[in-house]
């Protein structure tokens, strides 16, 4: 029986090997070359509105890379801004997601099992509903006569109502709120591990409420810190679908940029290397993040 | 205490045999009151009424099995849980309602609860940096704490790098370093393996006393409880069954739940006979003859009794005993061999069973008994301890 599952347990173990990879090559890796390439190309009047990189010249073969339009992104300060102006967004989003997610993670992983799997349907339950519809629904609730203008005018609390659709404030509520379930999730996940005779241990030894947190839960909550400030921090980037919906003029980020570049202007490659300088700009955060959980990791196997 | 059972043998024997001229260097009584205290959770009684008084320097154990409101207890000790009623009292100043990192208490969690990102060194001294000690008192603090449990070497390390014997030395520094006025050690050998769990026993023990705290300590394993406490108490469901030295909880049980927690033990059920003032017989229906106790019992004729007899108070002979009385005829049904000793299951004429041990003093005893041999067992007038209750 062995010699023979033994034989065959190889092939199995590629197999399990190169189906994910297969998969990134061709979702990921592929789309990102062509990405890459058409960066390099000028703009054309034609179908695909691009030039080719490769010439074919009777015997000559001449390979035409145009850096002009990365050149271009740093020329038109546009780009530089919006690149700014989507990290700062997506740095202070990922902060008040983790700010609002972390006391909410504790206290879920500290229920009872029943009550903790109703509280993380309840953080889960509202993805079960369309992405786009939920942002529509945040216009409803802060457009001028909407719901929550409407009740501080029933209150009294104000006169006019307060402008707060197409602002930055809405943008922030509409991340946060779409956002949320990926901060406390890993968080859930690192902090349910969390022993708590670790936290009593401390307590034990005379640290008040707030040096434990300090020096215990924070430390070893880390990794969860970290992983789910990353899934936050990464997409919001890039986000477009709510800075278009619920942000105004003054929003600007660097996914309605590429879209108005794409569909606006039809100038493809500006556009692909709009998005090949985002990819960059977060390789190095992706970088550090698999930098640190590979030495966590390390440090917890040795 | 002539003869030795397979606990007292092995566990309790080098420390039972002191108990005595230990107890003499033991500070006055109640060093720690626990008076009345009760813990309920939703309608569950957890704790039930308990009140134990325990001296300075004492090493005092909760022993019973899990579930019993040992554990409870020790986490009222510590601050983790307040009692529903009565008082929690150490050298004079009442604990109830003071939070855990106010408290003169530390604790050697179970698995230890080392902090894992900190160093051997840094655990040692976080409940130092708590108080706001200067550094130097501090680095001088931890280095005597570590040299205490030979750690030295260690220092630096994290606690994964270290094997379970070491984490728990650090575990005893970390909560000794304080100089706690009570230690309490939660299943303090759980984690270890069985061999090493009896040097650490002693070695924590004399570790203790060496530095003169007062302890309390819970565990399920009598033998751990038998070697390292002066003092023992019983508990079940919530209750103390029984509080006394580890050869008196052994020799002298006070209830049936005692005698059979500790040990193996065989109850036989009877009436009193004859109730005079210097001996006292019972008539058990399993026995032909007569039983005959050396010593007067408070009790009255006819009233029910059962009598521990522990296994190793059995004495197995081919012959009849002259005695003619704490005899009983029998066929060997079972030998369960131990090196040490071996226990003979013995089949009494009417079908019921008595265990015997027997030491195995030499090596291939030609006159060893066998199964299915006809014996006798016979004890002597003060082999049994009379339960009324």
């Amino acid at each position: 029986m062995r010699p023979a599952f033994s034989k065959w347990l190889p092939g199995a173990r590629w197999a399990v090997i190169v189906i994910p990879f297969a998969w990134l090559l061709l979702f990921f890796a592929i789309p990102f070359a062509i990405t890459l390439k058409i960066s390099f190309a000028s703009a054309a009047i034609a179908m695909p509105p691009y030039t080719d990189l490769l010439s074919w010249d009777g015997d000559k073969l001449s390979v035409h890379l145009n850096i002009g339009n990365y050149l271009f992104l740093l020329r038109d300060s546009l780009y530089v801004n919006a690149y700014l102006s989507s990290l700062k967004i997506a740095l202070v989003s990922t902060l008040i997601c983790l700010v609002i997610g972390y006391p909410m993670a504790y206290a879920i992983s500290r229920m009872e099992p029943a009550t903790r799997n109703i509280a993380l349907m309840l953080v889960v339950l509202p993805s079960w509903t369309s992405f786009l519809i939920r942002i529509y629904a945040w216009i409803g609730i802060l457009k001028g006569n909407g719901l929550v203008n409407n009740f501080l005018q029933w209150l009294g609390l104000i006169d006019q109502p307060l402008e707060m659709l197409h602002t930055p404030f809405a943008v922030y509520i509409g991340i946060v709120y779409a956002y949320l379930p990926f901060m406390i999730l890993p968080l859930y996940s690192n902090m349910v591990k969390l022993d708590r005779r670790l936290e009593e241990a401390a307590y034990d030894l005379g640290a008040k409420p707030w040096r434990v947190f300090v020096s215990i839960t924070l430390p070893l909550t880390k990794a969860g810190i970290i992983a789910g400030s990353m899934l936050v921090l990464i997409p919001v980037v890039g986000e477009f679908v709510i800075p278009e919906l619920l942000g105004g003029p003054s929003t600007l980020m660097i996914g309605k940029v590429l879209w108005d570049e794409f569909f606006n202007n039809r100038d493809w490659p500006v556009a692909a290397a709009v998005s090949t300088v985002m990819l960059l700009l977060l390789v190095v955060p992706i970088t550090l993040f698999h930098h640190f959980q590979a030495k966590e990791l390390e440090r917890q196997l040795s | 205490m002539v003869e030795v059972n397979e606990q007292a043998l092995t566990a309790a024997g080098p420390v039972a045999g002191s108990t005595a001229n230990r107890n003499e260097r033991l500070g006055e009584e109640h060093y720690l009151r626990i008076d009345s205290v009760r813990k309920e959770f939703d309608g569950f009684v957890a704790v039930d009424n308990v009140s134990l008084s325990i001296r300075r320097g004492e090493i005092f154990a909760l022993l019973g099995a899990s579930g019993c409101g040992k554990s409870t207890l020790l986490r009222m000790l510590a601050g983790f849980e307040q009692a529903s009623a009565g008082t929690v009292e150490l050298d004079g100043v009442v604990l109830n309602g003071v939070p855990p990192y106010q408290r003169p208490v530390n604790m050697m969690f179970q698995s230890y609860a080392l902090f894992p990102h900190m160093t051997v060194e840094q655990n040692v001294a976080f409940g130092l940096k708590q108080d706001g000690l200067p550094k130097d008192a501090i680095r001088d603090k931890v280095a005597r704490m570590l040299s205490l449990v030979h750690m030295e070497s260690m220092a630096r390390r994290k606690p994964h790098q270290l094997s379970g014997g070491q984490q728990q030395r650090v575990a005893l520094a970390r909560s000794l370093a304080k100089s706690p006025k009570l230690l309490l050690l939660d299943e303090p050998m759980g984690a270890l393996d069985k061999k090493l769990r009896g040097e650490m026993q002693l070695e924590v023990v004399n570790i203790i006393e060496r530095l003169g705290v007062t302890c309390v300590m819970v565990t399920h394993d009598q033998e751990e409880a038998m070697t390292m406490a002066h003092r023992i108490a019983i508990m079940d469901a919530g209750r103390i069954r029984q509080v006394g030295t580890p050869d008196e909880i052994y020799e002298q049980p006070a209830n049936r739940f005692t005698a059979e927690f500790i040990g193996s033990v065989n109850l036989v059920e009877g009436k009193i006979d004859e109730d005079q003032k210097d001996y006292i017989t019972i008539r058990a229906p399993i026995l032909a003859h007569a039983i005959y106790v050396g010593h007067g019992v408070t009790g009255y004729e006819g009233q029910d009794v059962v009598l521990a007899l522990r296994p190793e108070k059995l004495v197995v002979s081919k012959e009849e005993p002259a005695q003619p009385y704490n005899k009983t005829r029998g066929v060997i049904e079972d030998i369960a061999y131990f090196g040490s000793h071996s226990v003979y299951h013995v089949r009494l004429p009417g079908g019921e069973r008595l265990m015997a041990n027997s030491a195995n003093a030499q090596r291939w005893a030609a006159d060893r008994f066998t199964w299915e041999d006809s014996i006798w067992l016979s004890w002597d007038d003060q082999a049994g301890v009379v339960l009324t209750s």
